[in-house]
């Protein structure tokens, strides 16, 4: 198959359309710019729209307003941006309205950097804006995967009638990366009868809305939405493991930080040490299974490494519950780990082990 | 209220935006932000600035070229953090903790203004706070790779108004901004040109004198953007002007008043003709669209000197 060279950002516009996407709503910010320069010019060759809001509020809300009538819609955007979005994110999630929103995470808190960085984890993963909902989320690590989840992401928001979050951090947005792109996937879009698209002669009108007044009402919508996080947490919980089962030291890492680790986990197997990886590709639903598998066999700790303060970490130790302990390496600031940092610290467990 | 420009006296003045910031070779920004304080520099200023060209390059962590008092706002906010600090600023007066004329000055790019910043800076306007608020017009999102803004005019090419076979570069008018902030009755609302140096310095300096929310639009040319020569941004400005692309005008109290009228105004081509961003206009398929906004300068043009023979 024919390979091409892609930059991230270009990689995520071109998962969407391949996903059937042809509404996108953007606005621009550093370091995803290149994703909105790369739809403007592509949807309007596949008969789609391209357009540019006045800000990320809008841009959501466009999104909620495509959505609504049933469009495969996107927009994206990078830390400080999503942090915008969110109100609208929120209503998203209530109305019950499918949608792919890609986050390609900068240094924060405030202004920050337009380095890399993973800050946006609890953001993504606890919902982000107000009330009680959650959004999967997926966590590409190479450009490849990017056009591959991109789809997935679609398909998950459709079955779910719920936003879906992609989460990149500013690396993987800018780096460049063969790409097998292949035939288009058979894109299935369900049925939406729900979507406002006019009665069309219907006696009964379809009705969009977050709003509930009476708190009885409002509960049932989010008992609803809660057995639907439920069924999610069963049926979509993805990762990936790399010498996992006879690991004895099991690095824990999403997104970049997985590349950098596989590094380490080579480096360490042949020096000996048993040191394997899990990562988790869905940060929500959070893929406990392997960890909890992986504590009862030889794992004798964890290391969880993340561009932030420890985000990943607490999912991480919520999953274990104590079972084997959890160490943490991590860089803020759009710091990136280095192989050498991740490798000292493995090495530092590995003696404590001892 | 007259107001006298002195350049020789001017010229004794200290620059309050420093060399050695990070703009781009042959930036009209600085110039205008030089401008601007220079206008100002009788009084201790405090400026603002939402994020973008100007902010990023001024401030590059733990360097400042700004020697006033100078916040950073994120990119929505310019209109209201300057409210809040113009807020405290009174009460403090009040209690009598300062009793200094300080003024407080807001310098956003056409993103930051135009787009994502126009509540709050409607908010500012509305309340009446004192603050002069420049914008930097280059018409378009610069310090993010030239995306398309409500201030890029007609046609123009930018990275999310692709010229192709498809569409012909942004296929919108330029919003008229300076004409939104008159329509907030505020004391004073214009429109400069750094090319017209006293013009522009004369605006600023009478803005200042005004007491209540001031609102001074500045045409900037980018040569990143408008895929122009890098010395060519003051000629640019000139030619903005001269083809009434970018009247030079004020709305003072409610009176407008045409500060320059070219002579012969010329042909909008003379402006578009030396920017590579409206280069793919000079096809016969893209004709309609130079009409189009030879037109469109006609009509304004047309309409602002009836404005202001009904205002005197």
């Amino acid at each position: 198959m024919e390979k091409v060279l892609m930059k991230g950002n270009e990689a995520f516009g071109e998962g969407a359309v391949r996903a059937g996407c042809r509404h996108f709503f953007g606005y621009p910010i550093t370091p995803q710019s290149e994703l909105p320069h790369y739809l403007a010019r592509r949807l309007p060759e596949v008969g789609g729209v391209y357009l540019q809001a006045e800000s990320e509020v809008a841009a959501i809300n466009m999104v909620y307003g495509a959505a609504a009538a049933g469009a495969r819609v996107m927009t994206s955007s990078s830390s400080p941006g999503i942090s915008l979005m969110q109100e609208g994110i929120s209503y998203i999630a209530c109305a019950e309205l499918p949608c792919v929103v890609v986050n390609i995470m900068r240094g924060g808190p405030g202004l920050g950097n337009i380095a890399a960085s993973q800050a946006d984890y609890f953001q993504a993963v606890k919902g982000g804006g107000h009330g009680d909902y959650r959004l999967p989320v997926l966590a590409p690590a190479s450009v490849q995967e990017v056009i591959d989840l991109v789809v997935t992401a679609f398909d998950l928001a459709d079955k779910y009638r719920n936003p879906v979050m992609v989460v990149g951090d500013g690396i993987l947005g800018q780096m460049m990366e063969p790409v097998k792109l292949g035939p288009p996937p058979e894109v299935t879009t369900p049925p939406k009868p729900w979507a406002t698209t006019g009665t069309l002669g219907r006696k009964s009108r379809n009705i969009i809305n977050s709003l509930y007044i009476e708190p009885e009402e409002l509960e049932k919508v989010n008992l609803r939405l809660q057995s639907k996080y439920r069924r999610m947490e069963e049926e979509e919980k993805r990762w990936e493991e790399y010498h996992a089962t006879d690991a004895e030291v099991v690095i824990v890492a999403f997104g970049m930080v997985a590349r950098i680790a596989k590094a380490v986990v080579d480096k360490m197997r042949k020096a000996g040490i048993p040191v394997g990886l899990i990562r988790p590709v869905t940060l929500y639903p959070f893929p406990d299974q392997p960890l909890v598998a992986g504590s009862s066999g030889p794992v004798k700790a964890f290391l969880v490494a993340e561009m932030n303060a420890g985000q990943m970490l607490e999912d991480v130790r919520l999953a274990l519950c104590g079972r084997r302990p959890v160490h943490f390496y991590g860089r803020t600031g759009g710091m990136l780990t280095s192989v050498a940092e991740v490798e000292g610290k493995v090495r530092e467990i590995w003696e404590g082990l001892k | 209220m007259a107001v006298q420009i002195n350049l020789k006296e001017l010229s004794k003045k200290e620059l309050m935006l420093s060399p050695g910031h990070r703009l781009c070779a042959g930036c009209t920004a600085p110039i205008i932000a030089k401008m601007v304080l220079l206008a100002a520099a009788d009084y201790p200023v405090v400026a603002n600035s939402p994020t973008g060209c100007l902010e990023v390059s001024t401030c590059i962590s733990d360097y400042t070229a700004w020697k006033v008092p100078w916040i950073h706002t994120a990119f929505e906010n310019a209109g209201a953090t300057l409210s809040g600090v113009e807020t405290m600023y009174r009460a403090w007066k009040r209690k009598g903790k300062i009793d200094k004329e300080v003024k407080f000055i807001a310098i956003g790019g056409d993103g930051g203004t135009y787009d994502i910043g126009l509540q709050s800076l409607s908010g500012a306007m509305e309340r009446g706070h004192d603050l002069l608020y420049v914008c930097y017009d280059n018409g378009a999102y610069m310090n993010t790779g030239i995306q398309r803004s409500s201030a890029t005019p007609l046609g123009a090419d930018t990275t999310t108004s692709p010229a192709g076979t498809a569409v012909p570069g942004k296929v919108q008018r330029r919003k008229d901004l300076t004409r939104i902030m008159a329509a907030h009755n505020i004391p004073y609302a214009a429109q400069a040109a750094p090319s017209h140096w006293q013009d522009f310095l004369k605006k600023v300096k009478k803005a200042l004198e005004i007491k209540g929310p001031k609102f001074i639009n500045v045409i900037s040319p980018c040569n990143r953007g408008w895929r122009s020569r890098l010395d060519d941004a003051i000629q640019l400005s000139r030619l903005a002007v001269q083809t009434c692309y970018w009247p030079l005008y004020e709305v003072a109290e409610g009176a407008t008043k045409v500060t320059y009228k070219p002579r012969e105004k010329k042909p909008i081509e003379e402006f578009l003709k030396v920017q590579g961003r409206f280069k793919h206009l000079f096809t016969p398929e893209n004709e309609w669209i130079i009409k189009k906004f030879q037109q469109d300068i006609d009509q304004e043009w047309e309409r602002l000197l009836q404005e202001e023979s009904q205002s005197s």
